[in-house]
């Protein structure tokens, strides 16, 4: 459809991190993929750092546009001072990027697609549909969003995350503690997430969730 | 291109081509990069009061997305005038008509667009803004060898004939803009109602070889 949005009226407010404007699903654009990040706060990991060539990335190439504030992108190692205006395009999927945000109000609008090949959304898109139920905090929509999701990829890291956050949310410890367990079996980097996501402040002190994070083997050593 | 795995550029760094002559300017992102999965450029209007996006439909399967990166534009989506401060998206499908026009200084707008269903192919229109920019520009040597390799690299298309006999004829060349113009026409008989009415081609539309 042929249609107009703001990008601010599009962001969802996600936790602690930047808010996402699902810009491809919005327009249901089929030919590239297209979202924005925008950083309420300085310090925001704007864009999370990944490649291109996980299970659930498209190998896309991407391009990267500072529409407004300021971040400080990393490439293979390689820093770069990001102001408005800036575009990085990341060719190379297995190019290791991410950046942070370092004024309020950053905003990044990335486009992606892989070359010589007809456009499809990536797996992780499928997230969307069940984070829109996040942003309503309707947490009930949320767990069944993913439920239906695991019933056509079982297993996958990213829906059991998400299902064991909603579930967390609703109270039902022992199917989030369950959930968070196979996620992190799934994908270890769940373990670093689930630390500082407010998702899991319900279980976050019960030492299971304690043990699959990994805290309880960081506590400091007494004498 | 180098091969480099990430490029980096800043939107006052890229190339400023005159797209029409009232100023609006055509900043390839795509080409400056080494984009290959789908097409992207930006717009810009310095003064603030000229066209931003021509007013034009797709007639390739292109849909396009627009984002008003700085600036503020008053857009045309089919029967629809949007008011587009800084932020905002404009989705337009293939068939539907679309243009801008800026309501301040400095205002640019980023186009993105490819078309569904297939592998992404670069539009032939860019090196010819490429040459046509160079024109603008004051520059007609860069501008003819620039539109001379893209017609030798493309012989069989119509559209490289076709912007090459604009130039003779804006260059006041009669017998290359008749030539080229000729040759637009055998490759596609379309080529001859696009001349009947392009005024690049008024000083020439008397004469008795004009092939339009």
């Amino acid at each position: 459809m042929s249609g107009t949005a703001n990008v601010n009226e599009l962001a969802l407010r996600l936790g602690g991190g930047p808010s996402w404007a699902m810009v491809r699903t919005h327009f249901d654009i089929q030919s590239f993929g297209v979202n924005a990040y925008i950083a309420e706060e300085p310090g925001i990991r704007i864009v999370e750092d990944h490649d291109e060539l996980g299970e659930r990335a498209g190998r896309h190439e991407e391009l990267y546009f500072v529409s407004s504030g300021r971040a400080t992108f990393t490439v293979n190692g390689d820093e770069i001072d990001a102001p408005a205006g800036t575009f990085v395009f990341v060719r190379d999927p297995a190019a290791k990027r991410t950046a942070l945000a370092e004024e309020a109000g950053t905003t990044i609008v990335i486009v992606g697609g892989k070359p010589g090949e007809a456009f499809s959304p990536s797996p992780w898109e499928r997230n969307a549909e069940g984070l829109v139920h996040f942003a309503n905090e309707d947490y009930d929509k949320a767990a069944e969003t993913y439920e239906q999701f695991l019933d056509e990829r079982p297993g996958d890291g990213g829906f059991l995350y998400n299902l064991a956050c909603a579930e967390s949310r609703l109270g039902r410890k022992d199917s989030a503690l369950k959930h968070i367990r196979q996620s992190v079996e799934a994908e270890e980097r769940f373990k670093q997430d689930a630390v500082t996501d407010p998702d899991f402040d319900a279980i976050r002190d019960d030492p299971e969730f304690s043990a699959i994070t990994g805290q309880a083997d960081s506590a400091p050593a007494g004498s | 291109m180098s091969e480099k795995a990430y490029e980096v550029v800043h939107l006052d760094e890229l190339d400023r081509f005159p797209v029409d002559d009232e100023g609006l300017l055509w900043r390839p992102v795509r080409r400056r990069l080494g984009i290959t999965a789908f097409g992207t450029n930006a717009y810009t209007a310095e003064q603030g009061t000229e066209r931003v996006v021509e007013e034009h439909s797709e007639q390739d399967g292109h849909e396009e997305l627009y984002f008003v990166a700085s600036g503020h534009a008053t857009f045309v989506l089919g029967d629809d005038e949007i008011d587009a401060p800084a932020g905002t998206f404009i989705h337009a499908e293939p068939g539907t008509k679309r243009g801008a026009v800026a309501t301040e200084p400095n205002t640019t707008v980023l186009a993105i667009g490819a078309k569904p269903g297939v592998p992404h192919e670069i539009s032939a229109w860019e090196e010819i803004f490429v040459a046509f920019g160079h024109y603008r520009n004051g520059d007609e040597t860069k501008a003819r060898e620039h539109l001379t390799a893209f017609v030798a690299a493309n012989d069989d298309r119509w559209q490289g004939h076709y912007n090459l006999a604009c130039f003779e004829a804006l260059t006041k060349n009669r017998d290359g803009a008749i030539e080229e113009l000729r040759r637009a026409i055998e490759l596609d008989p379309a080529a001859k109602e696009y001349a009947a009415n392009d005024t690049d081609f008024d000083w020439l539309r008397d004469d008795p070889e004009f092939p339009a």
